[in-house]
């Protein structure tokens, strides 16, 4: 098994070229003006241009190029106790029933939209 | 009349020994016994009190032979969690509603002339095997008509026709009302299912049909949000004498400039730039972002007359 460390230089250069193509190619994708599909799109971009610049030498570029290959879960899937997770992000989710926490987490959802939507106008205000 | 009833019993019991999954609880024999007794209206079974003698060995049969009809289709039926509770608790199709085992006069006497359709079709249906006579059926319809008029005449024609239907329909309110703990499971699953379709419409990219891959994008997205806040703490919001232009102090934002007026003619032609790009996107923010600078929206007409009139004055 090869245990050197990467060369850090080499793997930058790489992934930099790697990654600027892919978002030249992202930016040309129709229906990406949603914060959230850029986001989605970009950090899946960068997962896979990192992994496409180490190349198959290694096992976790293996396994993240396998699964842009099998077309499922760019990102990483919370396939194992998708509830448990859930839990873990809403605040006071260990202590509830799924019912209640799938009403909380509604309503957290809306309050982090508000949260996000005014510091962002903040942000704009702050500095024209 | 209590030779039907033990009768009736007893098979029920027999039958219902072997199949470790069916569990009449104790409220549907008294039910039963409640039906076959009379307590409720001495019309509600001329059939037995006439014909006792006569039907007793045939009815018995019958009822045997409905039974393994209604195990069989229940032991075949595994996809439907009702159905188990439902052949379990005996030969007469059992109030249907959501009433457990609640009886009031006026539903009784439809599920009667339900129950006795039902036992009619099969009359009809195993005539040829029991070698029943087809007076008998006259006999039925008769007693029908005098005890039940109208109910029962609505419901004898519709029973040759639809002589699986009827049954059919019983059943699947019979599973609901009988078990409780099936009851609350459907309530629960509801109330579920409801909350996942509002957190549906406010997630982004909810064309998920999948419910696992639906909670997948539900997290997904609660991360994004609250990376994005935390984005948004370490950016420059979080810096020092980030907040003070927001608070509208003009005097303060002119002393941080250091350029006096030249700096605010900038600033004027750079922020008439930025409201106009905030109106095409939100009015609101566009108004929050003059109300910050001390300014306002107004018509020209009116700002031409303002200016006009203060430079008059001065």
């Amino acid at each position: 098994m090869n245990i050197q460390p990467p060369n850090s230089s080499s793997i930058k250069s790489r992934f930099a070229v790697k990654f600027v193509q892919a978002m030249k190619r992202l930016s040309k994708r129709r229906g990406m003006g949603d914060r959230y599909k850029r986001y989605r799109a970009t950090r899946a971009a960068a997962r896979v241009s990192l992994a496409a610049a180490v190349g198959p030498e290694r096992a976790w570029s293996r396994a993240v190029l396998r699964r842009i290959k099998k077309r499922r879960g760019l990102i990483g899937r919370t396939t194992t106790n998708p509830r448990r997770n859930l839990r873990g992000l809403v605040p006071g989710g260990k202590g509830m029933d799924y019912c209640s926490l799938l009403s909380e987490t509604a309503h957290y959802i809306t309050c982090l939209q508000a949260q996000v939507q005014v510091m962002q106008d903040m942000l704009h205000l702050s500095s024209p | 009349m209590n030779n039907l009833n033990s009768l009736l019993n007893q098979q029920q019991m027999s039958s219902l020994h072997d199949d470790s999954q069916f569990d009449p609880p104790p409220s549907h024999d008294d039910f039963l016994q409640q039906m076959l007794s009379m307590n409720t209206p001495a019309a509600a079974f001329p059939w037995a009190d006439d014909q006792h003698h006569q039907i007793s060995g045939a009815a018995a049969r019958a009822m045997m032979l409905q039974q393994q009809l209604l195990l069989s289709r229940s032991l075949t039926d595994a996809n439907d969690l009702r159905s188990p509770t439902e052949a379990g608790n005996g030969f007469f199709p059992l109030p249907r509603g959501d009433r457990d085992d609640v009886v009031d006069d006026h539903s009784f006497k439809t599920d009667i002339a339900e129950n006795d359709a039902s036992i009619q079709a099969l009359f009809n249906g195993f005539t040829g095997s029991l070698g029943q006579t087809t007076n008998q059926d006259q006999h039925f319809t008769h007693s029908q008509a005098d005890s039940f008029g109208a109910s029962a005449s609505a419901a004898a024609p519709s029973q040759p026709s639809a002589t699986g239907q009827p049954r059919q329909r019983v059943r699947a309110r019979r599973g609901q009302a009988t078990d409780p703990h099936s009851i609350a499971e459907r309530l629960r699953r509801e109330r579920i299912a409801e909350r996942m379709k509002a957190l549906q419409e406010l997630v982004p990219n909810a064309n998920r049909t999948d419910k696992a891959s639906m909670l997948d994008e539900i997290i997904d997205y609660v991360k994004f949000l609250r990376l994005q806040v935390k984005v948004l703490s370490t950016s420059r919001l979080g810096g020092v004498g980030a907040v003070a232009p927001l608070i509208g102090d003009a005097s303060s934002q002119g002393k941080k400039d250091n350029g006096g007026d030249i700096a605010e003619k900038e600033g004027m032609a750079t922020a008439e730039q930025k409201v106009a790009k905030l109106l095409e996107e939100d009015m609101g923010s566009a108004m929050q972002y003059l109300q910050g600078k001390g300014l306002c929206l107004m018509p020209i007409s009116l700002a031409t007359s303002i200016s006009s009139s203060t430079q008059t004055s001065t």
